[in-house]
């Protein structure tokens, strides 16, 4: 199972994020994540806690909720909830600050909450935060704004941002999307997205932009963490800022604006929790003055740019983890964990699979002469011939080195294996581009079939293993098949 | 002398009969499950074929005046072995036990209320070990709603069990009975209270296989794309699924019946059945129950071993539950889709493994379209599992 711990984790805060988001008032959204979050920590109680009452429970029949308990919980006045018919539950509690702080409280039967899990709650708990502070926006806007066309484009542009956030589309279009859709909602002529580089850099980077003068896409502009620019301010301050007057906008403001900036504000944005950048909307016309609810508004869409960013590091993390970084390969772990898998299948439905041990020849030569970029780019160049030849159901692996291993998930026979040992020794028998050289590698193959004895996966990679020096032997360049006379050093 | 007396407080007996007429197999079953005096509730699990309106009239014939529940089924499970073509009985009674049942109608589109209502019978019960029992109609959709509605109803303290009617794989009409009574679209509670403790379990055979998938797409309670292709495709070829499979609706259902879609859950993986839903125009897969995007999914196999394994598990469980209790009898629903896998003669074998642990008590089921069992958090709807009630 592929990190189920951490990718269970997020998993979960998408799908909360999914159902809350497609409430469409605040009762209903805070019933869904009542009841979501209970369901996601496999929780028999779950409750939130608006200015000091239970708004929302799952777990209790309704005229036995025993609110004043509930509430104390949130003082951090007991580590457990009574639960009728279950006895004392361990229970967690997580806050969420914003114009309507409130608590979300879990209580299950006996199993206390990890770490993590205690994590999921809090990140369970901004969600909901970022769900209320959307709707009220809605009804803030509603007041100031009587347009039902306006409220309308608020509700889908922000509907958008948490669909693409929850379909788990392309980061940079996310953020793109986020903060042209600031932009357009505040009706200003500039959005931009400033994000430290670095954790602990004292300067942030333009991730993204709208409606600036053009300039060349490469040369991404840096700010300063400092009060000088509206950016700066909220990075420092880790609150919304805000800039009325042609006198106090800031040098890149007037540098990126297609006129004179007359207004700004900018909100700050995190990361798995850590302040980490800024999103920023300025004016140029001269008589703009952004109201609360303008404030409000852009900080709902900072919230957004949060959750985006966190979740698309934690996908990167989670794919490092299972994934060789160079070739983007299945690791060695994951290869024999899914080998494992695979066997059980292949000897209950009597079919057979094979492993074929992959060794590059002359790999060595390359490292020590063009030098170690030279050596990835070359693997690199591998991996993508070795995956070509092989079908969907089959997997690749790079075992370390100028070693690979390859999983055929479904073969009839020997005859099989070797046709496609076969294919892969031509595709790297072809001379690859690499460092303004034509190199020829050329590679030896093991091929080790299942059998219906039944073995370990380890022990059928250690006899494509064999089977491939039993190749490499022969001459490089070829394959051979493991056969039990191959002798055992 | 003690053994007689804990016997009359407190008894589960079940009758089978395999005659064609409907009123004289339902007369023949019921006369045979009532081994003790003071009969509580009758539980019918009769199948598709009979005539239900005389199933009942017999039923009432043979225990008049005795509460009556059921079900159609796609097979009936007792201690005879697997059967189709049966009316099967469950009689429960004694001074003991306190039953107390309702039934709610026109539960699509209001599947929580529906849930909600039949709640409410466990009020008319005062002994303090309890469950709700349901059965439902296994061709309404959204089956995990009308247990959510019971569970908003009950909260923690009250275990839920029960299962979904079945129509021996017609897909066009099951039914419940409720005393005289032949429903569809509704779902029948059954408040059972008794002085001694009451224990339900649950589990399923299967593993997951490979990688996990991301549900990328999602709506209306389908899946639509994972990892960012049509959700059908890639299921199908994770499985390394025959051509046919990706073409022909029957080939399709054939296929994936034995091969459930896993959901990442935090004690484990949930098996969800895909082969009722069928979309090959719209390449989506879906079944059992909605899956929200952003989830993880499996694709996932079993055989023979390991669902018998999983029958082992679930009894040794649900036993344990009785804190050394002895058991008087259970009720096991195991799911229809599980006799694909299983065959006619693994489902032997898998009633073989329910009379190892029943020994001489009685037990009796039915194969379901849809298994209800909850003692910890929210959910308590399943797929392609065995669900055990024992009564101690």
């Amino acid at each position: 199972m592929a990190g189920p711990a951490e990718s269970l984790y997020i998993q979960q805060l998408v799908e909360l994020l999914a159902v809350v988001s497609s409430s469409t008032e605040e009762a209903s959204a805070v019933q869904n994540a009542v009841e979501r979050s209970a369901q996601a920590l496999e929780a028999e109680v779950a409750a939130a806690v608006i200015d000091g009452k239970v708004v929302a429970s799952i777990g209790f029949p309704p005229r036995a909720v025993p609110h004043e308990e509930i509430v104390a919980m949130t003082r951090q006045q007991h580590a457990e909830l009574h639960v009728p018919g279950l006895g004392g539950c361990p229970a967690v509690t997580a806050s969420w600050a914003g114009s309507h702080p409130g608590h979300l409280v879990l209580a299950r039967w006996g199993a206390p909450f990890q770490v993590e899990e205690q994590n999921l709650v809090r990140g369970m708990a901004r969600v909901l935060e970022l769900t209320l502070t959307m709707l009220r926006t809605l009804v803030a806007e509603h007041a100031i704004r009587e347009s039902l066309q306006e409220r309308q484009r608020l509700l889908e542009h922000l509907s958008a941002i948490q669909r693409a956030i929850s379909h788990r589309e392309d980061l940079q279009h996310i953020l793109d999307t986020i903060t042209d859709g600031a932009r357009d909602l505040l009706g200003d002529e500039i959005g931009l997205l400033w994000v430290r580089d670095e954790p602990d850099s004292g300067r942030a980077r333009l991730a993204a932009a709208a409606g600036t003068r053009p300039g060349d896409p490469a040369d991404r502009p840096v700010v300063d963490l400092t009060a000088a620019s509206p950016a700066g301010e909220a990075m420092v301050t880790d609150r919304v800022a805000v800039r009325h007057g042609q006198e106090l906008q800031s040098r890149m403001l007037k540098l990126l604006g297609p006129s004179t900036v007359h207004a700004s504000m900018a909100a700050p944005v995190h990361d798995s929790g850590v302040l980490t950048g800024a999103l920023v909307v300025a004016s140029c016309d001269t008589n703009r003055r952004y109201t609360p609810a303008d404030e409000q508004t852009l900080s709902a869409f900072a919230e957004n740019v949060s959750l985006a960013l966190t979740d698309a590091n934690t996908l990167v993390r989670m794919r490092q983890a299972h994934h060789d970084p160079l070739t983007g390969l299945a690791s060695r772990g994951l290869f024999l964990e899914q080998l494992s898998q695979q066997l059980a299948i292949a000897d209950a439905d009597g079919r057979k699979l094979a492993v074929l041990f992959l060794d590059l020849d002359r790999f060595k030569d390359t490292n020590d002469s063009l030098g170690h970029a030279a050596g990835d780019q070359l693997l690199t160049l591998t991996a993508g011939r070795i995956t070509a030849q092989l079908r969907a159901g089959d997997t690749a692996s790079r075992f370390g080195g100028d070693e690979f291993a390859v999983m055929l998930a479904r073969v009839d026979g020997p005859q099989d294996a070797a046709t496609v040992a076969r294919r892969i020794v031509t595709a790297l028998a072809e001379p690859m581009r690499v460092a303004q050289h034509w190199l020829r590698v050329g590679v030896s193959v093991g091929v080790a079939l299942s059998n219906t004895d039944g073995h370990e996966p380890a022990e059928l990679v250690a006899r494509a293993d064999l089977a491939m020096y039993e190749a490499k032997h022969r001459g490089t360049g070829g394959y051979a098949l493991y056969r039990e006379t191959v002798p055992r050093d | 002398m003690l053994d007689e007396e804990v016997h009359n407080r407190r008894w589960l007996g079940v009758g089978r009969s395999s005659l064609a007429d409907s009123g004289a197999a339902a007369t023949e079953a019921v006369s045979e499950a009532r081994i003790g005096p003071d009969p509580k509730l009758l539980i019918v699990f009769a199948a598709i074929t009979h005539d239900t309106a005389a199933v009942l009239a017999g039923v009432a014939q043979a225990a008049p005046g005795v509460p009556v529940i059921g079900c159609t089924t796609h097979g009936e499970i007792g201690a005879g072995g697997p059967a189709d073509g049966t009316v099967t009985v469950a009689a429960i009674g004694g001074a003991g036990l306190e039953i107390a049942t309702c039934a709610a109608e026109h539960v699509s589109g209001r599947q929580a209320d529906a849930g909600y209502e039949v709640a409410a019978c466990i009020r008319d019960v005062a002994q303090p070990h309890r469950v709700l029992m349901l059965l439902t109609d296994g061709l309404v959709r959204d089956q995990e709603s009308i247990v959510r509605g019971c569970y908003r109803a009950l909260g923690a303290g009250t275990p839920l069990f029960g299962g979904a009617a079945a129509d021996g794989w017609r897909m066009s009409g099951a039914y419940l009975f409720k005393d005289g009574q032949v429903l569809t679209d509704a779902v029948i509670g059954a408040a059972i209270a008794s002085e001694a403790p009451i224990a339900v379990g649950v589990g399923h055979g299967y593993r997951t296989v490979g990688q996990p998938m991301i549900v990328t797409r999602a709506a209306d309670g389908r899946v639509l794309t994972l990892d960012d292709r049509p959700a059908l495709d890639v299921y199908l070829e994770r499985l390394n699924a025959p051509p046919e499979a990706y073409t022909d609706p029957s080939a399709f259902t054939a296929f994936v019946l034995s091969r459930p879609l896993g959901v990442q859950r935090r004690s484990g993986v949930e098996a969800r059945n895909l082969s009722t839903e069928v979309d090959l125009e719209g390449r989506s897969i879906g079944g059992g129950g909605a899956i929200d995007p952003g989830g993880l999914t499996w694709v996932m196999t079993g055989d023979e071993e390991s669902i018998l394994d999983a029958v082992d598990t679930v009894c040794q469980d649900t036993l344990d539950r009785l804190g050394g209790n002895e058991p008087i009898g259970m009720l096991t629903f195991s799911c229809a889709a599980l006799r694909a896998v299983l065959g006619d003669d693994g489902i032997r074998r898998e009633c073989e493994r329910l009379q190892r642990w029943a020994g001489t008590m009685p037990f009796a089921g039915f194969y379901t379209y849809g298994e209800i069992a909850r003692n910890h958090g929210i959910d308590g709807f399943h797929n392609q599992t065995l669900a055990v009630l024992a009564l101690s």
